[in-house]
């Protein structure tokens, strides 16, 4: 259950008395720490072989810029057999370290290998399956002011197992994507979607929905981070912040730990467009 | 510590208490209540001027005080009422009932000055906060509404986590620490519209008390405060109406005899407008409360006296029928006070009370609800052994029934599956003893123990755990997690699942230079064994409560508190300044990212640590003349710490004390009232102080095409600081004398130099540009209001 959202349903009440305003504030910052973004989506009916890392670190919260992490080794291993390397080579944009043969293989276990200034960095996990989406709901008079578009991204939940998938949805009205993470918890078996709402859709405006199947660990993180990021990351009922520790372990220095995730997982996704 | 010999010891204290009077005694005892509706009275002071003791009424109206045969000048007096000198021979036992009459005009300045408020110098009651009702009603309000919690916060030691947060908290204690009673049953959620409002009638309330400290024996069950709030009776000489139209929300209060002079009732009803604050939205969106309070009295004869009460408060949001929620308190008691003599009275309560929470998600397809109900038995007893022994005890047994949560699907087309997480049930008992001695002219001490216990109830199946730790530590990633269970045990019903007792001593001493002077000092320990389950800044209503067990520890508190305290210039002027010093063991705190709703294994997300606060507090107020009111400061600090469990274990925050989010470092009142003349009446109240504590980020990264803004250790930094000045008018027209209706305008403002407080701070990228901005939140500018009350 996504409680924090609903919350924010609520909140709106109080928000309506309320005011809003952008403010000037000064920050510190503090020593940047590598950021690693290995998400290894198989589209579904593709060979899955093209992927792609990012390697960045953490800078000044109203830096305009990420700044790259360049001249890095990186490279993922079946963790059954070492012996067969898909090596992600650094290409014309810093920071993106791209692979071509990758093979990815369900339910099996790989390890992420990164040697950056002098240290390396690992993570394992295994590449989850996605369930496809069926069909998608479109309503035009929804929302709390009925005036919303309503889209329903339906799939069925892989049955008889405790399953965690990470929903996203790219709005043509908005440069950055939308995140939810869910559990089959209370759905076990049945169908499940994904839910959105807009006041802004036009006909023939593109949605596009994507799914990947995550486990328990990815759950949790994502959690913590879209807490941390969304609207209701303060005020009255936000939960404390804290850092947020991903999955990759820093081997050489153990307290220069890396943020972010390695994770793996087929992915299914569909572009809507609204009628 | 060998708690045998501190019962010995106590018990020793006692007789030794009792064993000093050999002389003939008699007993002056009785009742003191209004006249003009048989009201009884609350803390009305009764004096013996000849040997310069007294007693105070009870909660019931209720003074008995043993003194050896003799002739007296008896001298009763009373906020806001005339006082009464008499001359009583004491040769037999005498029942002396007393009506006082209200000061007339109360705005004229001559009678003004013989109200009595003062600082109780000789008992060694202390940290305690009181406001009279008329007190409340005087003060400038959020949109007009008078609310009693609101106008505590004035007071030190008494902040809210922030504006537009629920409930309130006391001496760096969290929201959840405070036990709220009305009539002497338990509310679990003091706040209407998620903190806006109070849940209670200011015109069914007759007398309030917050203890912040040297909290006496006979309550328990919450580590930092005791909010002790009684209802009117009702009139029991005339049928009376009190009402009042706002802005927000309409009162109305009904009240007369049901039988003259013995029994009377009293139905107050309060409801806000539907659609507020949806002022943009269409007809099928709905926001709104309502509470009703309602009480029968009845007086079976000059021993026994029955009271019937009850309350009913929702809080109602329904948004295109799409989403709609429903919470709130209900609250159902019968009491019974019987005089056994004219030296031990008694109260027996019968109570139920219940919080509700109700949400229907139609878009997603469920129903949820949760909820807490009790059973409640109480018997006390007051025993006036002498005039300078006086003993509280009694019994108190509570059963608990916890609803952590129902889904169901919301219709035939929803896909989800029907769960109740399984219901949790508990015994909470405790015997307690207090006694308030008088050791000599100077030094009156009280010397109280209670003995609290607590069993966790089947029937329930609950999950085992490996080494019994159902949080585990993930060396790798440096995070705590869920451990996975090993198995589960089932319990059968009424089987105990864990119990607990604890000694709870409660101390108090005061030294009196004079009648103007003392200081004071005071020791309390508390045991709470209900949590509630909350890892937001201020509770939300959704939050439940969950009952002790070998994961979840009780919390015990252990508090010292000294203070100076003195009346000036013939009781024109007092000051009270108070220190204290609390810690707490097992407070609970959460992993990261722990899921608490829904969860029905909470265990797996709960660390304990510890907690401690400290602090000053000085009030100065001015009690007489055309100008009166007060200054409160409060300095002090509010902390918690949870450790690792093992020194590979990082803990929470890095095993560092970190500032809990209602940490005030300074806090500041200025609440003045002027009477201008019988028409005018003017109010303003100023409030200081440091902003909410704050964690500001460190950096920003980049992950899956957002930014995240990164955190370093918790609480670190703060909001702006808060201030704003509120100030009200009140307007009496002339034509209101010599007539029954009475009508009264009141016009107020609240925050007029229209200070934009920050409520909170938010770090997000901006959607349309994906720029990162730092948004801050004011939740109330400048609002005007208007009330009209009216009495007939």
């Amino acid at each position: 259950m996504k409680t924090v959202k609903y919350i924010s349903v609520l909140l709106l009440a109080i928000t309506f008395l309320g005011c809003e305003e952008v403010i000037d504030i000064d920050l510190s910052t503090a020593p940047p720490r590598l950021v690693v973004e290995a998400s290894i989506n198989w589209d579904k009916d593709t060979p899955g072989n093209e992927q792609f890392i990012k390697l960045t670190t953490t800078t000044d919260y109203f830096s305009n810029t990420i700044p790259k992490v360049s001249g890095a080794t990186v490279y993922i291993t079946p963790t059954i057999d070492n012996l067969v390397v898909f090596d992600f080579i650094e290409g014309n944009e810093p920071g993106i370290y791209k692979c071509s043969n990758f093979i990815p293989v369900i339910d099996q276990s790989y390890t992420l290998t990164i040697i950056y200034n002098g240290e390396t960095y690992t993570s394992t996990e295994k590449l989850l399956k996605t369930p496809a989406i069926k069909r998608i709901e479109q309503y035009n008079d929804a929302g709390v002011l009925g005036d919303d578009t309503e889209l329903r991204f339906i799939y069925d939940d892989t049955p008889n197992e405790t399953n965690y998938y990470l929903q996203q949805i790219d709005d043509p009205y908005k440069v950055i994507p939308e995140f939810g993470i869910i559990e089959d918890r209370f759905f076990q078996n049945n169908e499940m979607f994904g839910l959105y709402f807009s006041n802004e859709f036009k006909t023939g405006d593109v949605v596009t929905f994507t799914l990947n199947g995550v486990n328990q660990n990815f759950f949790n993180y994502m959690n913590i981070l879209l807490a941390q990021t969304g609207t209701n990351s303060a005020g009255p009922f936000s939960t404390p912040t804290s850092t947020i520790r991903g999955n990759v372990v820093n081997q050489s220095n153990f307290n220069n730990f890396a943020l972010g995730y390695f994770r793996l997982s087929e992915r299914a996704s569909v572009s809507y467009t609204i009628e | 510590m060998n708690f045998k010999n501190i019962l010995f010891l106590f018990i020793l204290c006692i007789f030794s208490g009792t064993g000093l009077f050999s002389q003939e005694k008699f007993t002056l005892s009785g009742t003191i209540s209004d006249q003009k509706n048989n009201e009884t009275l609350i803390g009305v002071t009764v004096v013996i001027a000849e040997l310069k003791t007294g007693t105070t009424t009870n909660e019931y109206g209720f003074y008995s005080i043993s003194l050896p045969k003799g002739t007296y000048t008896l001298v009763i007096s009373y906020i806001g009422f005339e006082t009464i000198t008499s001359t009583i021979i004491l040769d037999k036992n005498i029942r002396n009932n007393v009506s006082l009459k209200e000061s007339i005009q109360l705005l004229n300045e001559v009678v003004l000055t013989d109200r009595k408020i003062r600082t109780e110098i000789r008992k060694p009651e202390m940290s305690v906060n009181k406001l009279t009702i008329q007190e409340i009603k005087q003060m400038p309000v959020l949109l007009g509404e008078v609310d009693i919690i609101k106008s505590l916060l004035t007071l030190p030691g008494v902040t809210s986590a922030g504006e537009g947060q629920s409930g309130f908290n006391v001496r760096g204690g969290g929201a959840d620490e405070n036990l709220i009673l009305l009539d002497e049953a338990i509310i679990y959620n003091s706040s209407h519209l998620f903190g806006l409002f109070s849940v209670f009638n200011p015109d069914a309330i007759k007398d309030l008390k917050l203890y912040k400290g040297g909290i006496p024996a006979r309550f328990g069950g919450r580590l930092s405060s005791v909010l002790d709030i009684y209802q009117k009776e009702g009139n029991s000489k005339d049928f009376h109406m009190t009402g009042g139209i706002g802005l927000i929300s309409s009162r109305l209060l009904a009240e007369g005899p049901i039988a003259k002079d013995r029994g009377s009732f009293l139905v107050a009803g309060r409801g806000s407008y539907a659609h507020l604050f949806l002022p943009l939205f269409n007809n099928d969106n709905s926001a709104y409360f309502y509470d009703l309070n309602t009480k029968l009295s009845y007086k079976l004869n000059d021993n026994n006296n029955v009271f019937i009460s009850g309350y009913f408060g929702r809080d109602v949001f329904s948004l295109n029928n799409a989403f709609v929620n429903t919470y709130g308190n209900s609250v159902v008691n019968f009491r019974w006070n019987h005089l056994f003599n004219e030296k031990l009275f008694s109260n027996m309560s019968f109570i139920y009370s219940d919080y509700y929470y109700g949400l229907t998600l139609d878009f997603v397809g469920f129903n949820w609800d949760s909820g807490i109900k009790n059973y409640n038995f109480k018997y006390d007893f007051k025993h006036y052994l002498s005039n300078k022994l006086k003993l509280t005890y009694g019994l108190n047994s509570i059963y608990y029934e916890f609803n952590p949560g129902k889904i169901e699907p919301s219709g035939e087309n929803s896909s989800i599956n029907e769960e109740q997480l399984p219901q949790k049930y508990a015994f909470e008992g405790a015997l307690y003893l207090d006694a308030e001695h008088q050791l000599s002219e100077k030094i009156i001490v009280s010397y109280g123990l209670r003995y609290s216990m607590f069993y966790r109830l089947g029937e329930q199946t609950l999950n085992t755990y490996e080494n019994n730790q159902a949080v585990v530590f993930n060396e790798t990633f440096q995070i705590y997690q869920s451990a996975e269970p090993t198995g589960t045990i089932s319990y059968k019903k009424n089987e105990t699942i864990a119990n607990f007792d604890n000694w709870e001593p409660r101390l108090g001493i005061s030294y009196a230079f004079n009648d103007e002077q003392s200081i004071k000092a005071s020791y309390n320990r508390m045991t709470q064994y209900l949590h509630l389950i909350s890892n937001t800044q201020s509770p939300t209503p959704l939050d439940v409560w969950a009952p002790s067990d070998n994961f979840l520890k009780p919390q015990l508190l252990d508090q010292f508190a000294v203070g100076y305290f003195r009346n000036f210039k013939n009781d024109a002027y007092s000051l009270e300044v108070e220190s204290f010093y609390k810690k707490i063991q097992d407070r609970v705190d959460y992993i990261d990212g722990a899921n608490l709703i829904a969860n029905e294994a909470i265990e797996q997300v709960v660390l304990n640590g510890i907690g401690r606060a400290y602090g000053l507090e000085v009030l100065f107020r001015k009690n007489q003349g055309k100008f009166n009111g007060w200054v409160a400061y409060t300095l002090s600090r509010s902390e918690q710490k949870v450790e690792g469990r093992t020194t590979q274990e990082t803990g929470i925050n890095n095993g560092e004390w970190y500032r809990t989010g209602y940490d005030k470092l300074h806090d500041i009142s200025i609440v003045g009232n002027y009477n201008y003349n019988e028409k005018w009446r003017f109010g303003a109240n100023f409030s200081f102080q440091s902003g909410q504590p704050l964690t500001l980020p460190n950096g920003q990264y980049e992950y899956n095409g957002i930014t995240v803004p990164s955190y370093g250790l918790r609480n670190e930094n703060n909001l702006p600081a808060y201030h704003r000045l509120d100030v009200s008018a009140t307007l009496t027209p002339s034509k209101n004398k010599g007539r029954t209706w009475q009508g009264e305008w009141v016009f107020g403002v609240y925050n007029i130099y229209n200070r934009m407080n920050a409520a909170s701070i938010t770090f997000q990228q901006n959607k349309e540009t994906a720029v990162n901005e730092a948004t801050r939140l004011s939740i109330f500018g400048f609002i005007p209001s208007v009330t009209y009350n009216f009495k007939f």
